[in-house]
């Protein structure tokens, strides 16, 4: 298994020194740091200031032509497909175009959109969602990956029922539990009407249709989650506990003061990325419930995808698009520094 | 065992995980399902049959959207290959100007999935003429921060002795990362591989925006359409069936090689 | 030399062929209701592949009518619409307004008739939805009007009589009162469902506010709606007072599977859905059932509903006129009353009725009459600006009346409010601009 978890770090130059066969000394950098891309071979007189011993190599290209060359392809992609929309989404955000008028520059697209209450409630749906499914399913995931740790068949078997839904496509799902959730006839009420439980409209009750789709997302993302803590759980290393053990320390003690914080770079990242599905995730939302009933369901994307598919509105689209992002990129970046704070307390 | 009554507990709930997989084969398999009382009964009497197999796959077009979809994963699969191990060995063995800066370019993608970018992106694939085909699908996705990030550190954990030799050798970059570092790396490359398919297969969103025409649908938007009553007759044994003929391959593949599938997924989580 | 020859063999066999390949068209088609509908309408598309040669026909079923409507723009933003696309009746206005949709004027002129007289072969129910003004943008594939379907068993088993249905809103009370059944606190059998969920909903509001003596929105300007009146707003405290009042309809929003299901379980005595689903639960309702006329207020009064033919702005002249010809075919007396007869729909064109096939199969089936002698008192289908969102505010809101969260009054103003404001750019642009 992997050694304490080396998770996702953000821009921490990390200068990574390989070790030579003998593991004794650190290799250095083959190439010598050429920071003015000089096109000639590196057997030029490098300025002692990179003292590292560098071996003279006859180099047809600077590194960074070749760089250039090998960053190319996922450049493209990344400029077509992430960077540029941005920036499409900003201009067309700022751009007002009301029926039959021609378009200008304001912020009239932003004006509109605080004040719709569509709008409102889709964010205040959103995190509703995000912490009626980050906690209970870390939660989860969390102790079934403390309870299935070990490598027995049973463990095994289990492990794989709550890890199965992960591989199912979201609108699987949802067919799946249009019927659970059927009032009446519907799997859920069935079985509850055998313990005298009246039916319920899971689905059509404003009150309680959000926490539905948060039941499908939770029983969906568990499985993935525990994985992560499996691994995480499997890094530390078991003298600890011996330890600590012998201290006289009891199992929960150990829990939160050894297990809990060791866990920390794990739970950030899967935080994260509880986080980003929280955003993306809302295939079951378009098929079962269109964000209904009374707008109890609508969430921040499908709020984007309303307001351009349906309301042919694409202003108000990427100002959403915008809002959505920049909360998205700070709540990461709380998250990612928690992540490197955890990394310290680790070394 | 350590614990009988927290195994027992966990045995419980994973029971209850699997109560829809279970409703799902159940229902598939009873005929004329429709309008009967016990509809939701997970351990019915009666007669059991594939006759909603034979109408789901002849009222939808399981083939067709199977092939799509593969087609889709496969192709996303393979320029995601290249693009990533190219970048990935960039980052790992190379230092340039502004490596710091783009390599945080890149890790930004991941927060920005190209599911928030619906709108802008299906402007530039329509203004690329793709929109409606399946490179048009696939185009966003071809970069993978994700990819970039994981090669850079399955590279960085590959020691350089060949790579030297080989480079002294006379042998081109190029050479060296496809001979010598791609095979050594296979490992992080498969974990990717699966990860990848996985997500792909499962995508909704975006096809539904970006395609249209039946001849291109994939499977989640075949099914979605597929289960909305209309194609199926409403007959909840069909859909149960028609959902059985969408999960089938993934669970199928994931229930035989677990072990790969468990370790991919813990691995690229790691990196 | 025997190259050339036999070169010459093949540009005159090349030049033998038939001048030109066939027209292919796309053709976006909705399914509204449950029933294998898509099937059989490929089945027709493949009739009508095969008895036009000069013709390619692609059907592409796109889902429901809001998801055929957003497929439609799309393509049409992408610059590959489609050649016909069937939509929601009432959406046709809103293509006119935008400017996505040719009116057909032309090519009826090319059959040598004139609009009007081509509107004649359809229900004068219907005409309003297909027409702007004098012009006519879309021709009438499939309709239907709300119908009730009621529990034959049932209703003699609670001493009602099934040849005599409620009429009036006062009777529909007091026989779902009779109809429900509670066992202790929890409710065994509704006296009555409806399908409450988007797009449906606002449909039957509509219809009760007519019928309550209301108008719902103004048929000859797409920029204003009446929600706030006391016509909209008794229809609403109805609904209300069925769930919460008189408690013999379920509390909260009921989509089309569960009302189905309710019906085919015994779960539900009556309830009010399209006549287009009329197929779909002759098939799945194991125990006797019959159809009637939605109760009335004060008059009987019930909306369209369905689907009609448009062409796209977009279109080369010879996809028009192929379209044109697939539109004809679709709306011919015989495949409007063979669709009619499949599903449940009523036949749009009048002539439909005056076929052999047709008086048979009514004979036989006396509930498919129903929707036709509705069809007398049907009225258009509310059709606005941006119609989906106008419409989407009234049933956030009457959802909400259903679930018990807010009164009738407040929900309409708060309706009307949401409606005027995105209608504004609209009104602003026509009503409202005034000269300098």
């Amino acid at each position: 298994m992997m050694a304490p978890a080396r998770v996702m770090s953000s821009n921490r130059r990390r200068s990574v020194t390989p070790r030579s066969s003998d593991g004794v000394y650190p290799r250095a950098a083959i190439q010598p740091p050429i920071w003015c891309c000089l096109p000639q071979p590196a057997t030029l007189a490098v300025p002692a200031l990179y003292a590292e011993r560098i071996r003279t190599r006859r180099k047809p290209l600077s590194a960074g032509a070749v760089a250039a060359a090998l960053l190319a392809p996922s450049l493209v992609f990344l400029i077509a497909f992430t960077y540029w929309p941005i920036v499409e989404v900003g201009l067309r955000s700022l751009t007002e175009q009301r029926f039959g008028e021609t378009a200008r520059w304001g912020f009239g697209n932003f004006a509109r959109l605080f004040a719709d209450p569509h709008f409102a409630n889709a964010a205040w749906n959103s995190t509703l969602y995000a912490a009626g499914t980050i906690v209970p399913s870390l939660a989860l995931a969390l102790a079934f990956a403390v309870a299935l740790r070990e490598s027995g068949k049973l463990a095994t078997v289990l492990r794989t029922c709550i890890v199965m839904p992960l591989l199912i496509p979201l609108v699987a799902a949802a067919a799946l539990f249009v019927f659970i959730f059927l009032p009446g006839g519907g799997l859920l009420d069935w079985y509850l009407a055998k313990l005298g439980i009246g039916a319920t409209n899971w689905l059509g009750d404003p009150s309680i249709a959000l926490g539905s789709i948060i039941a499908i997302t939770v029983w969906k993302n568990t499985g993935y989650y525990m994985l992560f803590f499996l691994a995480g759980l499997a890094g530390i290393p078991e003298d600890l506990h011996e330890a600590a053990k012998l201290d006289g320390a009891g199992a929960a003690t150990r829990f939160l003061r050894i297990t809990l914080p060791l866990l920390g770079p794990t739970l950030g990242f899967v935080t994260v990325i509880a986080l980003l599905n929280v955003l993306t995730q809302i295939d079951h939302v378009i098929v079962m419930t269109q964000g209904g009933p009374s707008d109890s369901t609508n969430m921040l994307l499908y709020y984007i995808y309303q307001q351009a598919e349906q309301n042919y509105d694409p202003g108000l689209a990427s100002a959403a698009t915008l809002v959505s992002v920049a909360v998205l990129l700070a709540l990461s970046v709380v998250g990612l520094r928690a992540l490197e704070r955890g990394m310290h307390h680790e070394s | 065992m350590k614990h009988p009554v927290r195994m027992l507990v966990v045995c419980a709930a994973a029971l209850i995980w699997l109560i829809p997989f279970a409703w799902m084969a159940v229902a598939s398999l009873r005929p004329d399902v429709s309008g009967t009382e016990d509809l939701a009964s997970l351990l019915p009497a009666g007669p059991f049959d594939f006759s909603n197999y034979r109408e789901a796959w002849a009222s939808g077009r399981f083939p067709l959207w199977y092939l799509n979809t593969t087609i889709l994963c496969v192709g996303i699969l393979i320029v995601q290959c290249v693009t990533v191990s190219l970048a990935g060995y960039a980052f790992a063995r190379l230092r340039f100007r502004f490596r710091g800066t783009l390599f945080t370019l890149f890790l930004m993608q991941i927060l920005l999935p190209p599911a928030v970018l619906v709108v802008p992106n299906l402007a530039m694939i329509t203004r690329l003429g793709l929109y409606d085909t399946l490179p048009g699908v696939m185009a966003p996705y071809f970069a993978s921060a994700f990819g970039v990030f994981l090669m850079r550190q399955t590279f960085l954990s590959l020691p350089r002795d060949f790579e030297d030799a080989a480079m002294i050798d006379g042998a081109t970059r190029l050479q060296v990362i496809v001979h010598i570092l791609l095979p050594l790396a296979r490992p992080g490359l498969v974990a990717f591989a699966i990860v990848s398919v996985t997500s792909h297969w499962n995508e909704f969103l975006w096809p539904l925006m970006a395609l249209n025409s039946p001849s291109h649908q994939v499977l989640t938007v075949g099914l979605a359409s597929f289960t909305s009553a209309a194609e199926s007759g409403g007959s909840w044994g069909v859909i149960a069936a028609g959902t059985a003929l969408v999960a089938a391959p993934l669970l199928a593949a994931f229930v035989i090689f677990q072990r790969q599938f468990v370790a991919s997924f813990v691995f690229t989580g790691l990196k | 030399m025997k190259r050339t020859l036999a070169a010459c063999a093949l540009a005159l066999a090349m030049l033998a062929r038939p001048a030109a390949a066939a027209t292919d068209i796309d053709f976006f088609f909705p399914v509204p209701v449950q029933g294998k509908l898509s099937n059989e309408m490929q089945r027709l598309i493949t009739a009508f592949n095969a008895s036009h040669p000069d013709i390619n026909v692609t059907a592409v079923f796109a889902g429901s009518y809001d998801d055929t409507n957003l497929k439609t723009r799309a393509a049409i933003q992408a610059g590959r619409p489609p050649a016909v696309a069937i939509e929601s009746a009432n959406f046709v206005r809103e293509y006119v307004i935008t400017n996505d949709a040719i009116p057909l004027d032309d090519l009826i002129a090319k059959d040598g008739t004139t609009p009007a007289a081509f509107m004649e072969n359809f229900w004068p129910a219907l005409r309003g939805n297909a027409m702007d003004g004098t012009h006519v943008y879309g021709v009438p594939f499939q309709n239907s009007t709300p119908i009730l379907y009621y529990n034959e068993a049932a209703f003699r088993e609670v001493g009602l009589d099934p040849d005599h249905p409620p009429a009036t809103w006062q009777e529909w009370v007091d026989a779902a009162k009779k109809l429900t059944k509670r066992d202790g606190n929890t409710v065994t059998r509704y006296g009555l469902e409806m399908v409450t969920t988007y797009d449906t909903l606002g449909w039957l509001v509509s219809a009760f506010t007519m019928s309550n003596g209301g108008q719902y929105y103004n048929p000859g300007y797409g920029g204003e709606v009446y929600y706030n009146d006391p016509t909209t707003i008794g229809a609403v405290q109805f609904l209300d007072d069925l769930v919460h009042k008189h408690k013999v309809m379920p509390e909260g929003v009921t989509d089309p599977n569960a009302v189905g299901n309710a019906f085919f379980t015994g779960r539900a005595a009556m309830i009010v859905n399209s006549t287009g689903a009329l197929s779909f639960v002759r098939e799945n309702m194991k125990q006797p059932f019959r159809v009637a006329f939605v109760p009335r207020a004060m008059v009987n009064a019930v909306a369209i509903g369905g689907g009609s033919l448009i062409i796209p702005r977009g279109n080369s002249p010879e996809r028009q006129k192929a379209a044109w010809e697939l539109i004809k075919y679709l709306t011919s007396p015989e495949v409007a009353g063979g669709w009619s007869r499949f599903t449940g729909y009523f036949a749009p064109n009048m002539h439909a009725y005056e076929l052999p096939a047709m008086k048979e199969f009514l004979a036989k089936n006396p509930d498919a009459k129903v929707a036709i002698d509705q069809l007398a008192y049907a009225r258009g289908w509310f059709a606005t600006y941006n119609t989906v969102a106008v419409r989407k505010a009234l049933e956030d809101q009457v959802q909400a009346v259903l679930s018990g969260r807010i009164k009738a009054p407040e929900a309409m103003a708060n309706a009307q409010k949401a409606a005027d404001e995105i209608l504004r750019p609209y009104v602003d642009r026509t009503a409202m601009k005034l000269p300098e």
